[in-house]
């Protein structure tokens, strides 16, 4: 039941992330939802659950994306194994930590897309490639503790 | 800080070899996957419209007034375009050139946009069954829109002209000087590789060019509003707006050839 509920989760915030309304858009950018469940899963599940949930979530930001390569798959997955050391290591109960554990997620994440995209040979100028770095990861925390309370919700519900 | 064990390593590699190996065949999924979004999609879209024009009711009651207005206008100034263009038929059939076969267009809307920064795509509620494949162009009543990458049935994925990807062989309407337009993620396009005696300015049209295979000659890609020099300092740069309101599209047409 609670992996059925993980499952709509994701396609909830997957929904939520294609019809994003413009008026929450700031500077044309928008936040990364599935990357916030994704680390959220890593605090509030098992191991194994954060990383095929929070693949599945990559899968699903991959899918509506152009390209064939799915970047985001290997990054959650990369994402989920290194929170669970991470989470061996220190104590990330404090909500302080979580949201500074999800803005330098998100800022790896955003500068690891940004590259590969400039290293494919597009031309992103600076401040568009700042923007989309700076500003899209700090949306992704301020929002971070809604979906947090999501999926407390879902994986304490069951 | 982190001491990893062999056997965990080794799995890691494993893992994520399979994964790597694995991601390239995303596309075997993609088209269940916006089969399956598309109900859901549609019905949300609808909903949000719906609301917006409930919450934004005064807004759009002032915008209605304005566009009645601009409509009059426009509808004065077809008139006298369509005495121009009977004049150019007439003209063209004296000159015997060649009439231009009609565009085929399918009309769509766009249910989803694309969930990163990225890139710069929309999702359309039109694919396969409609005749639409990728390579498709797309534009709008303004201009240049994008291009089809992925058709699934009953959707498609349509690379908007301001995807760093892009590229469109494009010529300036009044000097003909050629270069290539792409995006840059932002609210303007990129022309390259203009030379240094390129006969361009501020205010110039910018069109598809002949040389283009996925796009007819002639479409409007935008206009230019700045100009600069490449840091290699052999060509120049422009800065393009597009004419079409990227950010806020909401219907498209497909051009069927």
């Amino acid at each position: 039941m609670k992996k059925l509920f993980l499952f709509l989760g994701i396609i909830f915030l997957a929904t939520l992330g294609l019809i994003w309304p413009k008026p929450l858009r700031f500077f044309y950018c928008q936040p990364d939802l599935l990357l916030i469940f994704m680390v959220a899963l890593v605090f509030y599940t098992d191991f194994k659950t954060a990383w095929l949930f929070g693949m599945l979530a990559g899968l699903a930001k991959d899918l509506f994306l152009p390209g064939n390569f799915a970047i985001n798959t290997i990054c959650f997955g990369l994402w989920g194994y290194a929170l669970d050391r991470l989470s061996r290591q220190i104590s990330t109960d404090e909500p302080a930590v979580r949201l500074a554990i999800i803005l330098v997620v998100a800022l790896l994440n955003n500068l690891i897309l940004g590259l590969q995209s400039v290293s494919a040979g597009n031309v992103i100028p600076a401040g568009i490639f700042l923007r989309n770095l700076i500003i899209v990861s700090v949306y992704t925390t301020v929002l971070a503790p809604l979906i947090f309370k999501l999926t407390k919700k879902i994986t304490l519900a069951f | 800080m982190f001491k990893l064990p062999r056997k965990t390593l080794i799995n890691f590699i494993v893992i994520f070899g399979s994964l790597f190996l694995l991601s390239n065949f995303l596309s075997c999924f993609k088209n269940s996957a916006q089969k399956t979004f598309k109900p859901h999609l549609s019905l949300v879209g609808l909903l949000k419209r719906e609301l917006t024009g409930i919450i934004f009711y005064h807004r759009n009651m002032m915008q209605a007034e304005r566009l009645r207005n601009e409509a009059d206008a426009l509808r004065w100034r077809l008139f006298d375009l369509r005495e121009i263009s009977q004049e150019n038929a007439r003209l063209n059939n004296l000159l015997n050139f060649k009439q231009r076969s009609p565009l085929r267009l399918v009309a769509a809307k766009v249910i989803g946009r694309s969930p990163d920064s990225w890139s710069s795509s929309v999702l359309i509620d039109r694919g396969r069954e409609n005749g639409i494949k990728p390579g498709m162009v797309v534009v709008s009543p303004q201009g240049l829109v994008g291009s089809i990458i992925e058709s699934a049935d009953n959707t498609s994925k349509v690379l908007l002209i301001n995807d760093p990807n892009q590229g469109v062989s494009s010529i300036v309407q009044r000097s003909r000087q050629e270069g290539l337009v792409s995006g840059t993620l932002g609210t303007n396009l990129i022309m390259r590789y203009l030379p240094e005696e390129a006969q361009i300015v501020v205010g110039d049209i910018i069109v598809t060019s002949e040389l283009s295979r996925v796009y007819p000659k002639g479409l409007l890609v935008g206009r230019v509003v700045n100009l600069g020099r490449e840091f290699s300092g052999l060509n120049r740069y422009a800065l393009v707006k597009p004419l079409v309101d990227l950010a806020n599209i909401e219907e498209v047409l497909v051009i069927i050839p």
